[in-house]
C-alpha cells in the first residue's frame, strides 16, 4: 500500500520535498548562528562592529571606483595619442610604470601558498597566539617568495606594492588597510619552479620547523594555471615625497647619484 | 501549463536555497573574523579604516579631476601630453623608479641585528606612512628583502655594513613618534636584539635614489 503510494508520488514533488527540507535546515542554521554572535557581541562592541562593517563597505566601493577610473583614464590617454610619436612614447612609458608599480592585474606561472591557524590546542602555560598565523609568518613566506624570484604577489586579493605593510590586528591581519582573515592565500607569479625554489631555501625550512612542526601552523600550496594577481586599488599620491632631479632620466638604469 | 508552474516553483525554491547557502557561509566567515577582535582591536581597526578611506576618497577625487582634464583637452583637440607626463611622474616616483626628495627620518642601526629584525622595522615604517624608503643606497621596492643573520646582512645581493642607515621620506613627527613610542618597534627590537642600537633622527630634507632593479614582470603578463 505504502509502496504503491510512493510510486504514485510524482518525482517533482520528491525533488521539491528534498529542497524544502534543505531549506528548513538552512533557515534553522542561520537563526542558530545569529544567536551566539549577538551574545558574544557585548554592548560596547556592537556599534564598533557596525562601524567596521560600514567602513569596509565604503572601502570596497572606493577601491572599485579607483579601478574603474584608472581604466577609463588609460583608455582616454590612448585615444588621444593620435599620430604623435612622442605621445605614444609617453603612453608606453606610463603603461610600463603602471606594470612596475602593480597597477595592472597580471597572470602567469607560479604558486599559491595557504597558511591557516594550528588545529592543535595550546598546551597549558603556552601563548595561544603562537598557534595562530601572524603577520610575521605571512611576511616570512612573502620574503622567501621574493628571494626566490617572484614577479608579483598578492595576499587574499590585495596586491603587495611598494607601500604595503602587513600587520597584526587581533587574530587577523591588515594589508593595504584591508582586513583579512584566514585562510591566508599568498599568490605569487614567478618562474615555473618557484615552489621548488622556495621549498629548497634554508629560510623556508627554518620557517616550517619553527611554526609548522612546533606549533602546527598549517602550510599548503597549489599551482593553479595560471596564477592570478590583481591590480593595486589604493592611493599612489605622495604627500611628502616629490620627484628629485635625476642626472640621468633613464628608467631604472642608473644608480641615481643624489644631487 | 501545469508543467511550467511546477518548474517555476522548483526554480524559486532553488534560488532561495542558493541565496541562503551563500548568506550562511558569508555570515559565518565574517563572524569568525570580527568576533576574534577585542574592543581595543576594533577601535584600532576603525581608526585605520577611516584614515585609509579618506586617502582613497582623495585618490578618487584626483583621478576624477585627471579624467576631466584629459577629456577637456581632447575636446579642444589637444593631446593632453602634459597631463600624461604628470601622471607618469607621479606613478614613477611612487613606484620607486625615480629619485624622490622630502622630509623624513634617518635611522641608524649598529650592532648585531638579523634580517627579520630589519624587515620588521621597514614594515613599521610603511605602517607609519613612509612614502619612500632606502636601506643605505638601495631603494626599497617590491622584491627587495633584507636577509641574513646578524653580521651578515644583505639587500639585493649587496652586503650591508655595520652600522648602516635607513632613510625614509614622510612626516618627520609622525614617523619619529610611531617608531619611538613606548612598546613601539625600536623598543621591541632592543628586546629581541639587545646589543643592537637603533637611533631615529628627524631630517628636513632627504634625497632617495631610484631603484636599480627592473620592476617589469619577467613571468607575468597583463590580464585583460
Amino acid at each position: 500500500m505504502l509502496a504503491r503510494h510512493l510510486r504514485a508520488t510524482p518525482s517533482w514533488q520528491v525533488t521539491l520535498g528534498v529542497a524544502l527540507l534543505a531549506l528548513g535546515f538552512l533557515i534553522a542554521a542561520q537563526l542558530a548562528s545569529e544567536g551566539p554572535r549577538i551574545r558574544y557581541t557585548t554592548q560596547e562592541r556592537s556599534p564598533l562592529v557596525e562601524t567596521v562593517n560600514g567602513l569596509q563597505a565604503q572601502q570596497q566601493a572606493l577601491k572599485d571606483r579607483i579601478l574603474v577610473l584608472r581604466t577609463q583614464i588609460q583608455q582616454a590617454e590612448q585615444r588621444g595619442q593620435g599620430s604623435a610619436a612622442v605621445v605614444r612614447q609617453i603612453n608606453d612609458d606610463l603603461q610600463r610604470a603602471r606594470m612596475a608599480g602593480g597597477l595592472v592585474p597580471l597572470q602567469g606561472p607560479g604558486v599559491v601558498f595557504q597558511l591557516e591557524d594550528s588545529l592543535k590546542p595550546a598546551s597549558p602555560g603556552q601563548n595561544e597566539d603562537d598557534y595562530r598565523v601572524s603577520a610575521r609568518d605571512i611576511r616570512t613566506v612573502v620574503e622567501e617568495l621574493w628571494l626566490a624570484g617572484a614577479d608579483a604577489i598578492s595576499l587574499n586579493g590585495e596586491r603587495l606594492t611598494v607601500s604595503t605593510a602587513i600587520l597584526d590586528i587581533g587574530p587577523s591581519v591588515l594589508v593595504n588597510s584591508a582586513f583579512l582573515g584566514q585562510p591566508y592565500q599568498i599568490s605569487a607569479i614567478g618562474p615555473r619552479d618557484l615552489y621548488e625554489r622556495v621549498s629548497a631555501s634554508q629560510g623556508f625550512a627554518d620557517f616550517l620547523r619553527a611554526r609548522s612542526e612546533t606549533y602546527g601552523i598549517q602550510v599548503s600550496f597549489f599551482k593553479p594555471e595560471p596564477v592570478d594577481v590583481p591590480a593595486f586599488a589604493g592611493t599612489v599620491t605622495l604627500r611628502f615625497a616629490r620627484p628629485a632631479a635625476s642626472p640621468a632620466a633613464s628608467p631604472a638604469a642608473s644608480p641615481a647619484a643624489a644631487p | 501549463m501545469h508543467q511550467a508552474r511546477r518548474q517555476l516553483t522548483i526554480a524559486a525554491v532553488a534560488l532561495l536555497l542558493g541565496v541562503l547557502v551563500v548568506v550562511q557561509l558569508r555570515g559565518q566567515q565574517e563572524a569568525n573574523a570580527l568576533t576574534g577582535l577585542s574592543a581595543q582591536d576594533l577601535t584600532v581597526l576603525v581608526g585605520n579604516l577611516d584614515a585609509h578611506n579618506e586617502q582613497l576618497r582623495k585618490e578618487v577625487a584626483a583621478l576624477e579631476a585627471q579624467e576631466a582634464d584629459i577629456n577637456a583637452a581632447q575636446s579642444r583637440g589637444d593631446t593632453s601630453v602634459d597631463g600624461i607626463r604628470r601622471d607618469l611622474a607621479r606613478v614613477r616616483a611612487w613606484a620607486g623608479l625615480d629619485p624622490v626628495m622630502g622630509e623624513g627620518v634617518t635611522i641608524t642601526v649598529s650592532g648585531p641585528i638579523g634580517g627579520p629584525g630589519v624587515e620588521e622595522l621597514l614594515n613599521e615604517l610603511l605602517t607609519a606612512g613612509a612614502e619612500a624608503v632606502a636601506v643605505e643606497d638601495v631603494r626599497v621596492v617590491p622584491g627587495s628583502v633584507v636577509a641574513g643573520p646578524p653580521g651578515g646582512l644583505s639587500i639585493e645581493d649587496s652586503p650591508i655594513n655595520d652600522p648602516f642607515e635607513i632613510r625614509a621620506i614622510g612626516s618627520r613627527e609622525g614617523l619619529t613618534g610611531s617608531l619611538t613610542r613606548i612598546g613601539g618597534i625600536v623598543a621591541q627590537l632592543s628586546a629581541t636584539y639587545p646589543s643592537a642600537v637603533v637611533t631615529v633622527t628627524p631630517v628636513d630634507a632627504l634625497v632617495l635614489p631610484a631603484t636599480t632593479r627592473s620592476l617589469q614582470p619577467a613571468y607575468g603578463t597583463p590580464r585583460l
